[in-house]
């Protein structure tokens, strides 16, 4: 349950909310190298980091693929593709070590989310913020390839 | 030498720390990278070139640590820098990479821009 607590998008849910979630988690080990979802696939599960490392990658061409994260801290979760329609994971997630993730299955989630409105809405509250984050830094990034730009045709 | 420490913390994604140590080795201002980079370092590698640039310097090794990591937007960062010392005629190389790291930096052009050496004490025989 303390890693459950720990992931921005279980943040403000109480004890009892907790265990409700923790019912409907696995645990699951995945070895160095192995792939835990693949980008453009059916999302069917959130995965929660419990111990280990999962780097967050995003194809570019075949056999390029460019690194977008790095998830060390258990609590960091991935696969948040499977809470919002159409369900298609954006990312290709590695694990970068022998790793184990809790899983919870888009189904079970949607099922609590739609049993416990208050659950549901801070679960998307929790989402959007980190949407909303996620999107500044994207703005930052392309801030920054536009200022390279820029400076060099001013040269 | 030691000149200076910048020191941050980022946000969203990724919340690592990052320091950026300025050491001199010769005629070389080392640039030692503890942390993650992304898109949150920018600021950090603006001040630590700026601070560097008072003290005047042609050649630049950027060290980074094995378990460093560089995202999409450390890697923006990172080409931003490179721009500015092709602009101020300055010799850049990197060392430290992971050969994951290695491999992306040849793929998205950064090696052709600053030499890639495995470990410091190469490049710093080399620059």
């Amino acid at each position: 349950m303390h890693i459950l607590s720990s992931c921005y998008l279980f943040k403000g849910l109480s004890k009892s909310q907790l265990l409700c979630l923790s019912a409907t988690t696995k645990e699951i080990q995945i070895q160095k190298s192995e792939l835990l979802m693949k980008e453009g696939q059916q999302a069917e599960e959130l995965f929660i980091l419990k111990e280990g490392a999962v780097e967050l990658l995003t194809q570019v061409e075949d056999g390029f693929e460019l690194p977008i994260a790095m998830l060390r801290n258990p609590g960091e979760c991935t696969g948040t593709s499977s809470l919002v329609a159409p369900y298609v994971y954006n990312l290709n997630s590695r694990c970068a070590a022998d790793s184990k993730l809790l899983v919870i299955n888009k189904t079970a989630l949607k099922k609590l989310m739609l049993e416990d409105h208050e659950l549901g809405c801070i679960v998307m509250k929790n989402l959007a913020q980190h949407l909303l984050d996620r999107l500044k830094e994207t703005r930052q990034e392309l801030k920054i390839h536009f200022k390279t730009i820029f400076r060099s045709t001013q040269s | 030498m030691f000149i200076c420490v910048q020191k941050g913390k980022g946000r969203a994604i990724m919340k690592q720390e990052i320091e950026i140590h300025l050491k001199r080795h010769g005629d070389i201002t080392i640039f030692d990278i503890q942390g993650d980079v992304t898109v949150f370092s920018e600021p950090f590698f603006n001040n630590a070139y700026t601070n560097a640039n008072v003290e005047g310097m042609s050649k630049i090794l950027l060290k980074f640590y094995e378990n460093a990591y560089i995202n999409s937007g450390g890697i923006a960062v990172l080409i931003q820098l490179l721009a500015e010392t092709k602009k101020n005629q300055q010799q850049i190389s990197i060392a430290g990479l992971s050969p994951h790291f290695q491999k992306i930096f040849n793929m998205v052009g950064i090696s052709k821009f600053a030499k890639i050496y495995n470990t410091v004490e190469e490049a710093i025989n080399d620059m």
